[in-house]
């Protein structure tokens, strides 16, 4: 059963349009990203999921009931559509204790006092905080208010937890860190959780699926590695690192059982094979993307699958766990990022070679 | 500067900035500890200034006595009695402008910060002939509506000195609080919601708490200028035996047979040391109590959803600018073109008023000198403010501190009681320096009164400017006062001109310290207003005032229209 229905839904600004018209479900459960470049219309998005922002068309459901339809000019308060927000800033309320920041939601539910003592210590120890409760909010880390915020908008058990950027106020270490803490904690608790990001790491690590948006449109929704390694456009596939795109033409195209398609393909000084989604006719232009890290040099003629250009390094940089080359091929130029002590240099002759379910074929 | 390194190389020349500050800490000591210093003097002398007397505690002894300390009372009784209301309502405008999607917001806006930049003694004299009991225009109104023989009105009462006041403290309040309410992370109202609060229950628990430091801060700063409240308690509570703190100084000067100078600056320098201490609470309750709640995300918090309920406070806006701004001003207009206040029939009609004014040299005398010190006053006060504001927040010169200090000290000191010092101040200086009775003194107070507003204005211009720009002009081959020019002056000068328009403002609606220090020849317009009334010409008042009005407003719209900044740090 899907806990969150997007039908059509659209936000305007005034002339401009931020979320175009899309359609979305989301899963019980599930840990669903919202990835793309800044200004796409995330944030956007899930406000109109919480109901902080009015949507000026479609209709949102969750767990089977509308809470917000344009047509009927009906939308629900955000009080009442049961959801926990954790917001980029935070919001710690800075005039309350760490305790009492955790036990506002269930004040406002009128619980009992000792039942809201037991579940804000519960909160607490799931985000490790509990040794701050009597700490005033003012005096904690980003880190921490970052784990009271997730504290605070778990208490209540909500429906579904939406999460706006959570680490992009951490540095570097502690923001993957804390990410894989919570992806471990959402997974205990099962939570269905909507987690926005324009960081494309952060996405691929914690999602089970990530949905790319651009422009306030849905260019792509899968699993992390279906998205990275079978991109359904150029656009997605750029997202996410710099991949090689050489021009080249179908030559024949082979149905496999797993469903995919494998392509003869003939370009500027190449042939082989490739991987694309569907069959396409011989003599298609189609765009090949391979992922630098993909690539790999090698030494003589050997396999027969996969593509292979030789070339004459032009460039060679060290970036710590590998090394970054750019190939001058008469293809084109071919980006390789290759681990390993024996380094060519530049000026170099070499060869590189792909493997034939590395290279993915896009129509172009 | 800096220190020789041996003590035995010998006298040196002082570099020229020493020679500055030295002179700027000597001026700035002229205008503040040197007439607060004299109100100590005066109060202990048993003449008026510049006679020959004795020292003695008479002052003191007068001050201090069950009268004065019902008066006391009084005063603190009225700065309440305003201040609570004022600030209900100016959070429910506040409210209203910055939250809510009433129509025409912004316009609203500016309509209800109005009265703010209205000098008080013209609202003051319009709502004498409004409010008279015998003959005003909204008791005869009634009378005449209803048929009833007694007058609902009476402003010469406690609740017509309250009433006044508030129509001046709620803008300012106003003006202070819809800042707070917009510039407040929206994110702390968002997340209550989320958590399932409603919005009021939001507002009441999150919005109003977070703005909690805020709110006493502005609590105490006008209940600090309920106290000093001059106009009010002149216009409305004198006829009616009500006397506080600014009226009894100013009655025991210029109501007795013998002005008594010594009680009066006795009583001064008591106002002085209270309001030092007021001060002094003020800072510690605030102290480390305030709250960041401020983003940089650009988006506004989004507004609540009134539905038709939004012309409800649309028209609740337009009611609180028509009873502060409109009614007065109407009262001015009609005023004006009858020959008698209190008698409006058609045969009464005459432009004659407009004639005795324009022909009247008193009144131009007065227009010029008001124009000549607004201007020449302003320009000074920000002049100096910036100087002094660059300083402190720029450098790390010695005696910064000591000229922030100084600069800071008439920051909520009454008109009158500055008026009282200078009064000393002026009469003790040596014979050759003729200030005393002449217009410079009056330019001397304005100064004095304005600075602490300038440098507040120009720090926080300052503060926004980014050390980089500053250094990277030294960098690139700037000399100081080059980058000063160059950098600081051409990117601060917006804050400058609104600090300008506000003192500006300042000067034309001054009174207090006026009425204390002006001569025959150097009366500006307030003062000259306040003789007419105390004459009966309340007809040639309406069109002085209507001229102030629209003089006000021309000014309010240039600064709208062209500083593009709403308020400037009022
Ligand atoms: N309250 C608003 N008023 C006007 N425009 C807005 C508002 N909120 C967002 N936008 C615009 O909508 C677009 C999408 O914004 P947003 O959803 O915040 O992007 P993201 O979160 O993906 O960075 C942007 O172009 C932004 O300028
Ligand atoms: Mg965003």
């Amino acid at each position: 059963m899907s806990e969150i229905l997007l039908e059509g839904l659209s936000c305007q600004f005034g002339a401009s349009t931020a979320v175009d018209a899309i359609d979305l479900a989301v899963e019980t459960g599930e840990f669903l990203t919202l990835l793309g470049p800044s200004g796409c219309g995330k944030t956007t998005t899930l406000r109109m999921i919480a109901g902080l922002q009015q949507s000026s068309g479609g209709r949102i459901s969750i767990g089977g009931e509308v809470v917000s339809d344009s047509a009927r000019g009906f939308f629900m308060a955000p009080e009442r559509r049961r959801l926990g927000m954790v917001f980029q800033s935070y919001a710690i309320w800075p005039h309350m204790t760490v305790f009492d920041n955790v036990a506002y939601p269930l004040r406002i539910r009128r619980r009992p006092a000792a039942e809201i003592k037991e579940s804000v210590a519960r909160a607490l120890r799931l985000v490790e905080m509990e040794a701050y409760a009597e700490r005033p909010a003012p005096a904690l880390s980003g880190g921490q208010q970052q784990r009271v915020a997730i504290a605070r908008a778990l208490v209540f058990e909500p429906r579904v937890l939406l999460l706006d950027e959570p680490l992009s106020n951490l540095d570097a270490r502690l923001r993957m860190q804390t990410g894989d803490e919570f992806r471990a904690l959402q997974k205990r608790l099962g939570i269905t959780s909507i987690y926005v990001t324009h960081d494309q790491s952060e996405a691929m690590s914690l999602s089970d699926r990530i949905v790319v948006m651009h422009g306030g449109k849905i260019l792509q929704i899968g699993a992390p590695e279906s998205i990275y390694h079978q991109p359904q456009s150029l656009a997605v596939a750029k997202f996410f690192g710099t991949p090689n795109a050489l021009q080249a033409t179908v030559r024949a195209a082979l149905r496999l059982p797993n469903g995919q398609v494998e392509l003869e393909v003939a370009g500027e000084g190449f042939a082989g094979t490739c991987r694309a989604a569907a069959e396409m006719p011989v003599g298609q232009k189609i765009s090949i993307v391979m992922r630098p890290e993909q690539m790999r040099f090698c030494s003589g003629d050997g396999l027969a699958e996969g593509l292979r250009w030789t070339g004459e390094v032009m460039e060679s940089i060290f970036r710590g766990p590998y090394r970054s080359y750019k190939v001058q091929t008469p293809s084109g130029v071919i980006l390789v990022d290759c681990a390993g002590l024996a380094a060519p240099v530049a000026g170099e002759r070499v060869t590189i070679e792909t493997d034939g379910r590395a290279g993915w074929a896009l129509p172009c | 500067m800096s220190m020789p390194a041996k003590a035995d190389q010998g006298w040196r020349m002082p570099s020229p900035r020493a020679l500055g500050v030295t002179a700027l800490v000597l001026f700035l000591g002229f205008l503040t500890i040197y007439p607060f210093g004299m109100l100590l003097y005066g109060s202990l002398h048993s003449t008026p200034p510049g006679m020959a007397g004795e020292f003695n505690l008479e002052g003191y002894r007068e001050a201090f006595n069950a009268a004065n300390f019902r008066i006391l009372l009084v005063t603190v009784e009225i700065a309440l009695a305003k201040t609570i209301p004022s600030l209900l309502l100016a959070i429910l405008l506040a409210w209203i402008v910055a939250r809510t999607d009433t129509p025409w917001r912004g316009k609203l806006e500016v309509l209800i910060s109005l009265p703010f930049f209205i000098p008080p003694i013209l609202t003051a004299m319009a709502w004498a002939m409004l409010g008279n009991p015998q003959v005003g225009l909204l008791n005869t109104l009634w009378k005449s509506m209803t048929g009833a023989t007694v007058s609902p009105i009476n402003i010469y009462s406690f609740g017509g000195v309250v009433w006044h006041m508030i129509q001046y403290s709620t803008p300012f309040l106003f003006l202070f609080i819809v800042d707070i309410f917009r510039a407040m992370d929206p994110a702390l109202e968002e997340s209550s919601r989320m958590c399932g609060a409603s919005s009021w229950r939001t507002f009441r628990s999150i919005t109003l708490l977070l703005m909690t430091p805020a709110l006493t801060n502005a609590f105490i700063l006008s209940f600090i200028r309920g106290m000093e409240n001059f106009e009010s308690p002149l216009f409305f509570g004198t006829p009616a035996k009500i006397t506080v703190v600014t009226t009894e100084i100013y009655n025991s000067i210029h109501h007795h047979a013998t002005p008594d100078y010594q009680y009066a600056t006795a009583i001064s320098f008591l106002v002085m040391m209270l309001m030092l201490a007021m001060v002094f609470v003020q800072w510690r309750i605030l102290s480390g109590r305030s709250f960041q709640t401020v983003t940089g995300k650009g988006y506004s918090p989004s507004v609540m959803k009134l539905g038709r309920w939004r012309w409800v406070t649309f028209a609740f806006c337009i009611l609180f600018f028509i009873v502060t701004v409109v009614m007065p001003v109407a009262q001015l207009l009609i005023g004006s073109f009858f020959k008698f206040f209190g008698f409006y029939q058609a045969d009464m009609l005459t432009l004659e008023h407009y004639e005795a004014v324009w022909s009247s040299s008193e009144i131009w005398r007065g227009f010029t000198n008001t124009m000549w010190l607004g201007l020449m006053g302003a320009s000074a006060t920000m002049a100096l403010g910036g100087v002094v504001a660059y300083i402190s927040v720029r450098t790390q010169w010695r005696g910064r501190r000591l000229i922030d200090a100084l600069a800071w000290l008439p920051w909520m000191m009454p008109g009158m009681v500055l008026g009282i010092g200078f009064l000393w101040a002026f009469a003790m200086l040596p014979g050759p320096i003729p200030i005393y009775g002449t217009i410079w003194a009056l330019l001397l107070a304005y100064i004095a009164l304005g600075t602490p507003v300038s440098v507040r204005v120009m720090s926080s211009a300052y503060a926004q400017l980014s050390y980089d720009l500053e250094e990277c002009s030294r960098v690139h081959g700037a000399t100081f006062m080059q980058t000063l020019w160059r950098i600081l002056v051409a990117l601060a000068w917006p804050s400058f001109a609104v600090g300008w328009v506000l003192t500006f403002f300042g000067i034309m609606r001054e009174l207090s310290a006026s009425v204390l220090l002006y001569a025959v020849g150097s009366e500006v317009l307030s003062v000259v207003l306040m003789k007419l009334w105390a004459n009966g010409q309340a007809e040639q008042v309406s069109v002085i005032g209507l001229f102030m009005m629209l003089l006000v407003i021309l000014f309010r719209w240039v600064q709208l229209r062209f500083l593009n900044s709403r308020f400037g740090q009022a």
